[in-house]
């Protein structure tokens, strides 16, 4: 037995609580008096402890949920599992136990996302569609620029046998208003490769006035025209345009948008991912797997802060100019670009307590639907 | 014969990128003698370390998917001894540990060791805060003495560092099922000291003694002086939200911070500030307490963990020698414009290659012939009866290619 191990009345506590959180209870650590028996070789974190707490309080987890939030280890960087205050000695050495109703969301929110993680690994992808026949005499395009048009519409087109590239493609670089588009591309992010926190990867562009290249449609156009010719670079700023521009008569399908904390637990998931499955794969699971699910869930959507505004506003003329100065085909009012003030239903940052409520749910199933 | 398992747990800058690149390079010679150290590359067990703690690592975390669970395959799948080593699984939770013994055989008939290497804490104060300078890290010298000093302990700094640090915590996690006897510190003698000294404590620790063992190192983790770190953290601080994690390990880290700046060795060394020391030494008196009463294996000496005394004159890293940072800067730049230089030559080698492809390519693109064979293959390809005569064709020709 270790140091922390021994038989007192502060421990007994500690275990008649685990035992009640077994039993499906809810009540908080500072409420909890009766003692209990040790059920393993050591307690579990209080962070593991307080998350099945809240998952109790929340809906009726499944006895191999209970069981593998207790032994869940909280990924990444931070504290590790914590001694409940009040459960051991007061300790020479180590972290300082802690009141579990003192843990901050971000904390539990490090447990939950690793178990949505695994959860999403064992669901898989959704199954594939069959090879479809690629049509020879497609139109050949390329479509760049705001990751939240671009790629979804690309898709669509691949699965309707257009894939994009081939000699001669007519480069469209799609945009929208700029401060949604900064919000796409940090979406998107958050989907792909992780990203920063929201405040943190927006603040630091802030500092910089530097927009991420994908939506800094002037320098796409560029660099485009630098490979292929200026002649073959159109700017798309009304949707609707593209079935014509790329030869298809159907409309496309865009995916809804994913609620601020969706988008927020979906950025903790994909940093788990990355330690279970290989890149792509990560990337497949969060777009085919966790996007549909985390889309489907109420909530405000993400929106750039008024504070941001003068700093975009200023960057859309510039990029107008640009566009316009090089002169390449817009189809769509130039003046869409524009930032605008955010609608009254969304929200200028992402929460862990929401993204924990969401995670909670998702965990207990309790939002009615399944990864697949 | 009884198979064991020496697990070298920590601590980082206690020369452990020394001791797995003798263990890395002598693999053979080691097999030889009924010693197995399983790694394909020369950092596998860091990544399975990332991969036991789930630990994201700039991206690299992306090679340590399945690591831990390959390498603790292989180590059941040996006999004799095995050794696994590294520093950063000093901070593992205790569940983590839990997994990792069962995974290695504990209760399974595997005899498992627990071995740290230890410094003094006057030292390892500085080191650490130049890791993480070398990991991008922007805060400066006194906020980060701050941090480790807040009891609370709460932020990523600490915790981080108390977690890689602490050696009677990192014991208690990672020795609560072993026996003391199973538990081995070796202490890092201090500066001054004959320089193959700590080797010696490496080797008796991991029964190494008597082999005729390469010791040459191609790989050490080497330290900063003072201007050299307060120059990375000012690019750390220019650059970080533009340089992307895998073009700051190659150019920052190895380049301007391992292979240029550590070159540097008259500028003035990192230190402990003089105020923090008795602090430090406190700290480290209560660990030497403590490890006694356990009664650990202690190869080496607990007076190592007192540390060198007060610096006469101390150098602030946060506020440095302008002209030695400008040096220092000189030599960056240097660096940097050599292996731009480099770089130019590849690229316009490269991009020669390039053109020649693309003309040879051309020239067959516009030979009538050729574009008359494509058409007719996209035309075969349409149909079934096209395709029977292509596959004809192509048996015919002897070649199971698809090319026409």
């Amino acid at each position: 037995m270790g140091p922390r191990d021994q038989d007192t009345p502060g421990h007994r506590r500690a275990w008649g609580w685990v035992a009640h959180l077994h039993e499906g209870g809810a009540t908080p650590w500072r409420d909890w008096t009766s003692e209990g028996e040790a059920r393993g070789r050591m307690l579990p974190g209080a962070q593991q402890l307080e998350l099945l707490r809240r998952l109790n309080s929340a809906g009726s987890p499944t006895p191999e949920l209970i069981e593998r939030t207790l032994t869940a280890s909280a990924p990444g960087r931070g504290r590790s599992d914590l001694e409940l205050l009040g459960a051991v000695e007061p300790l020479a050495f180590g972290p300082p136990p802690v009141d579990p109703g003192d843990l901050r969301d971000d904390e539990l929110l490090r447990v939950a996302a690793g178990l949505l993680a695994e959860d999403v690994v064992a669901a898989g992808l959704p199954p594939a569609h069959p090879p479809t026949f690629v049509r020879p005499w497609r139109t050949r395009y390329r479509l760049q620029g705001d990751p939240e048009l671009a790629d979804p519409i690309r898709e669509q087109l691949v699965a309707r046998g257009r894939p994009p590239g081939g000699r001669g493609s007519t480069v469209l670089v799609l945009g929208d208003r700029l401060d949604r588009m900064v919000v796409d591309a940090w979406t998107a992010s958050c989907f792909d490769e992780g990203a920063a926190a929201w405040g943190t990867w927006l603040g630091s562009r802030a500092r910089r006035r530097a927009l991420p290249h994908r939506i800094d449609l002037a320098h796409v156009a560029r660099t485009w025209a630098g490979r292929v010719g200026h002649d073959r670079v159109r700017i798309v700023l009304d949707p609707a345009a593209v079935p014509r521009l790329v030869g298809v008569r159907r409309p496309f399908t865009l995916p809804g948008d994913v609620p601020a904390d969706g988008v927020e637990l979906a950025r903790r998931i994909a940093a788990m991912l990355g330690l279970l499955v290989p890149r792509d794969l990560r990337r497949a699971l969060l777009r085919h797997t966790v996007r549909p699910r985390l889309a489907a869930q109420p909530g405000p959507r993400l929106a750039v802060s008024p504070e941001h505004t003068e700093w975009l506003q200023r960057r859309a003329v510039r990029m107008g100019e640009g566009i316009r100065r090089a002169g390449y085909p817009v189809l769509g009012d130039p003046d869409r670009l524009l930032p605008a003030p955010a609608d009254h239903d969304r929200v200028v940052e992402p929460s862990d307590a929401g993204a924990l409520a969401l995670a909670v749910r998702l965990l207990l199933g309790d939002d009615g639907k399944e990864w697949l | 014969m009884t198979k064991r398992v020496l697990l070298h747990v920590g601590t980082p800058k206690t020369g452990t990128s020394y001791l797995q690149d003798v263990l890395f390079r002598n693999q053979r010679m080691l097999a030889g003698h009924g010693i197995h150290y399983p790694a394909d590359r020369f950092d596998a067990h860091f990544l399975a370390a990332l991969d036991l703690m789930r630990l994201p690592w700039g991206g690299l975390e992306a090679e340590a998917v399945g690591a831990w669970d390959r390498l603790a395959a292989s180590v059941r799948r040996s006999r004799g001894t095995s050794i696994i080593s590294h520093e950063i699984l000093a901070t593992a939770s205790r569940s983590q540990v839990g997994r990792a013994l069962e995974s290695l055989g504990h209760g399974d008939g595997a005899e498992i060791h627990v071995v740290l290497s230890v410094r003094d804490l006057v030292r390892q104060i500085p080191a650490e805060w130049q890791e993480n300078v070398k990991h991008r890290a922007v805060l400066s010298y006194a906020r980060f003495l701050e941090l480790i000093q807040d009891p609370a302990r709460d932020s990523r700094i600490a915790s981080w560092f108390w977690g890689v640090q602490e050696v009677p915590d990192i014991l208690n996690r990672w020795g609560v099922d072993l026996p003391p006897e199973r538990i081995h510190l070796v202490t890092v003698p201090p500066p001054g000291g004959p320089p193959q000294l700590l080797w010696e404590r490496f080797s008796h620790a991991f029964g190494l003694d008597g082999l005729e063992l390469d010791l040459e190192a191609e790989r050490v983790n080497p330290s900063l002086g003072v201007p050299e770190t307060a120059l990375i953290r000012r690019i750390n601080l220019a650059a970080n939200t533009e340089l992307d994690p895998p073009s700051y390990r190659p150019l920052v880290r190895e380049l301007l911070a391992h292979q240029t700046l550590s070159r540097r060795t008259r500028s003035p060394r990192l230190a402990l500030p003089p105020d923090v020391h008795p602090w430090a030494q406190d700290v480290a008196a209560s660990w030497r307490t403590e490890i006694e009463k356990r009664g650990y294996d202690v190869i080496g000496d607990l007076d190592d963990l007192t540390g060198p005394p007060p610096l006469e004159k101390w150098s602030d890293p946060d506020q440095p020698s302008e002209r030695q940072v400008a040096g220092a800067a000189v030599d960056a730049i240097k660096a940097l414009l050599l292996e731009t230089a480099r770089l130019r030559q590849t690229e316009e080698r490269l991009a020669g290659e390039l053109r020649e492809t693309q003309i040879a390519l051309e020239r067959s693109y516009l030979r009538p012939t050729y574009r008359m064979r494509e058409k007719l293959v996209r035309r075969l390809q349409d149909g079934r009866t096209g395709q029977r005569l292509l596959r004809a064709y192509r048996r015919l020709r002897g070649r199971s290619s698809r090319s026409a």
